[in-house]
């Protein structure tokens, strides 16, 4: 790999590992999730955060590591792998309203129309929602003849 | 003002990606219209340059690139056809009956179990929670297709799955077709007397000539390529005797291109065109199965691939002109994409991918998988692509489950960088189960991706072939992407 631009990248080769920063300016950090993800297979992934605006990913090979180069491959791999992430997340908020129509035609499509018995076993456990200006209550809830003290309310 | 009270001037282009071939510019636009242009053709209608008096304004007005006169409704329309199939479910659906199988291929992608390993056979109660699944699908038409291992080694399940499938059918009432991928090395005239009756289509696998054939998939008696030829012959026979068209019926072959196939490629279709076959399937191997184990034996960098493919190509147009049918299957998607403006619906080149939209596969123990590549997959003990089981989803739970959406998602160009500037996306699809085992992630990485490198190849080539204009060429191309469908093989509801 070609030269990398000091101060981004440390390397330890006795203990197999690679530390990088990455600009939180450059880079969103749900890139930096997505392109971390694909190397816990071979690597022990760490990220914090040292400084305001700035990432720290260190990657710690399972693996032995010959040498400096086969870290420095690592490194390389990884930043494309983040380019590829941080320029998905870009497009997919750019075309995100294409992306959506197609998937919800597809999975409608391949889904149809629920059965009764779909909605028969429909989960409506959930909690209701918020309703602060009482539009799913009913009329009679909302505007009619409130109970007085002592008085049945049905 | 706003935005959309400003008028564009007079060839002033409308949205287009662009990509150089041979010399020349390939356009296409959103609707998946393309023109091949002239390098200066092309510098002057990016720069607006082109004037209402030239021919070119006619042809980029005819093919809607020109912003002032961009015809919306036609290209929504355009877009609408190509992504016909995102209003059904999935049409094709896999059973692998066993995983039994009495060849071992070098690079088997399905993980072959012994022929002792019985426990590896779909039993026939499964079998019917997997078709009472498929016949729930919203698909109006289905494809049960027989996999294994080798599905002749489960025969009885086999017949049980079809009689079972046509009786249920004859309330559902789909448009239903089985298919059977068979090395038929233990084929008779029993079963395919069967196969006959029932109309059940069969496909089959040939490397090539016979000693590479039988050097990668291996039989006891070392003579699998006599096998499935001597069973290509017979069948084909049998079409004949039932009186079907045999240009239409006859056996077609699957082709698994190893490191060994690349520099065989005339013996290839040779012995493709020998054994009556019409169409040849230049597939690359994939990193599935057996084939990841000895990879350094069979596999290739696919710029070796891609030259394989031009000189295999050149040889099929060449033989095609000399008046011999064969069609290469890769080509004759694209070119149906790209001359057509329709999608001939396969589902490894789709936008987006046909994982769980397009096609499901069912496990011999009743598993439930986006793909056919997720039961490959699930072999290798990765069950990132498993959606559930037969016996205890509905067919509504598996096609809604969190992975299909994420596959769905994935595999749509408009997400992935790189496909979102390429000129060849209205036509291109990326497979996300082969990104997930390649580079570790459904999305994939294209610019280093073995699935993009081949399309975007055979793309190429393709343009290249239609800026040349060759007369003979084009009327080739234009048969490949003339459908025949083999109605004799479906089975309406109530054909029972």
């Amino acid at each position: 790999m070609s030269d990398i631009p000091q101060g981004l990248v440390s390397f330890d080769v006795g203990k197999a590992a690679v530390t990088m920063n990455v600009d939180a300016d450059v880079y969103p950090l749900q890139a930096l999730y997505g392109a971390a993800f694909i190397f816990i297979d071979r690597c022990y992934v760490f990220i914090d955060k040292p400084a305001q605006g700035q990432f720290r990913v260190t990657l710690g090979a399972r693996g032995t590591v010959e040498d400096e180069e086969a870290l420095r491959r690592l490194v390389g791999e990884f930043a494309n792998e983040l380019l590829t992430c941080a320029w998905r997340h870009q497009i997919t908020q750019d075309n995100r309203m294409l992306i959506e129509a197609v998937t919800m035609q597809a999975i409608g499509g391949a889904a149809g129309s629920p059965s009764l018995d779909d909605l028969a076993n429909f989960d409506f456990s959930d909690d209701a929602f918020e309703d602060p200006l009482g539009i799913a209550q009913s009329w009679e809830e909302k505007h009619g003849k409130k109970a007085g003290a002592g008085e049945d309310a049905t | 003002m706003s935005l959309a009270q400003l008028s564009p001037k007079v060839g002033f282009p409308a949205f287009f990606r662009f990509r150089e071939v041979a010399g020349k510019v390939v356009v296409t636009n959103f609707e998946g219209n393309y023109l091949i242009l002239e390098k200066d053709e092309f510098a002057r209608y990016v720069e607006g340059r082109v004037t209402p008096d030239e021919p070119l304004h006619a042809r980029l007005d005819a093919a809607n690139f020109l912003r002032d006169t961009y015809r919306i409704t036609e290209a929504a329309e355009a877009v609408r056809r190509r992504k016909h199939f995102l209003s059904y479910g999935p049409i094709l659906h896999l059973m692998v009956v066993t995983l039994r199988c009495n060849e071992t291929c070098v690079y088997c992608h399905a993980s072959r179990a012994n022929m002792d390993q019985v426990d590896t056979d779909m039993s026939k109660e499964t079998a019917e929670k997997v078709v009472d699944m498929i016949l729930d699908c919203t698909n109006p038409f289905v494809t049960i297709e027989f996999q294994g291992g080798e599905p002749l080694v489960n025969f009885e399940v086999v017949k049980h799955t079809i009689e079972y499938a046509l009786r249920k059918n004859e309330t559902v009432g789909k448009r239903l077709e089985f298919t059977m991928v068979s090395n038929l090395s233990l084929m008779d005239e029993d079963k395919l007397d069967y196969l006959m009756k029932h109309r059940v289509q069969l496909c089959t696998s040939i490397d090539g000539p016979e000693k590479l054939h039988n050097s990668q998939r291996k039989l006891a008696t070392m003579d699998a390529y006599q096998k499935s030829a001597f069973w290509m012959k017979r069948i084909n026979e049998k079409y004949v005797e039932a009186g079907l068209d045999p240009t239409l019926y006859h056996v077609e072959a699957l082709l698994t291109t190893t490191k060994a196939t690349l520099p065989l490629y005339k013996e290839i279709v040779d012995t493709y065109v020998s054994l009556g076959c019409k169409t040849i399937f230049l597939r690359p191997i994939d990193p599935f199965g057996f084939a990841e184990r000895v990879r350094l034996r069979v596999e290739y960098p696919r710029s070796a691939y891609l030259e394989f493919y031009r000189n295999a190509l050149d040889y099929i147009l060449e033989l095609n002109r000399q008046g011999v049918e064969i069609l290469e299957r890769f080509a004759a998607i694209f070119l149906t994409k790209i001359l057509q403006g329709e999608d001939p619906n396969f589902l490894d080149v789709r936008n987006p991918a046909g994982a769980g939209i397009g096609q499901l596969g069912y496990g011999y123990d009743g598993a439930v998988f986006t793909c056919d590549e997720g039961r490959m997959l699930h072999a290798m003990g990765d069950d990132t692509l498993r959606l559930g089981h037969v016996a205890t989803h509905t067919y509504r739970d598996i096609v809604t489950h969190e992975t299909v959406r994420a596959m769905t998602l994935a595999s749509n160009l408009d997400g992935q960088p790189d496909c979102v500037n390429c000129a060849y996306q209205p036509y291109c699809g990326t497979i996300p189960a082969h990104n997930h085992k390649a580079q570790g992630s459904i999305f994939g990485r294209m610019r280093d991706n073995n699935v993009c490198m081949v399309h975007k190849g055979i793309q190429d080539y393709l343009f290249e072939k239609l800026a040349d204009a060759d007369a003979q060429t084009l009327k080739i191309f234009e048969r490949w992407t003339t459908l025949r469908p083999r109605e004799h093989f479906v089975h309406d509801g109530g054909d029972a």
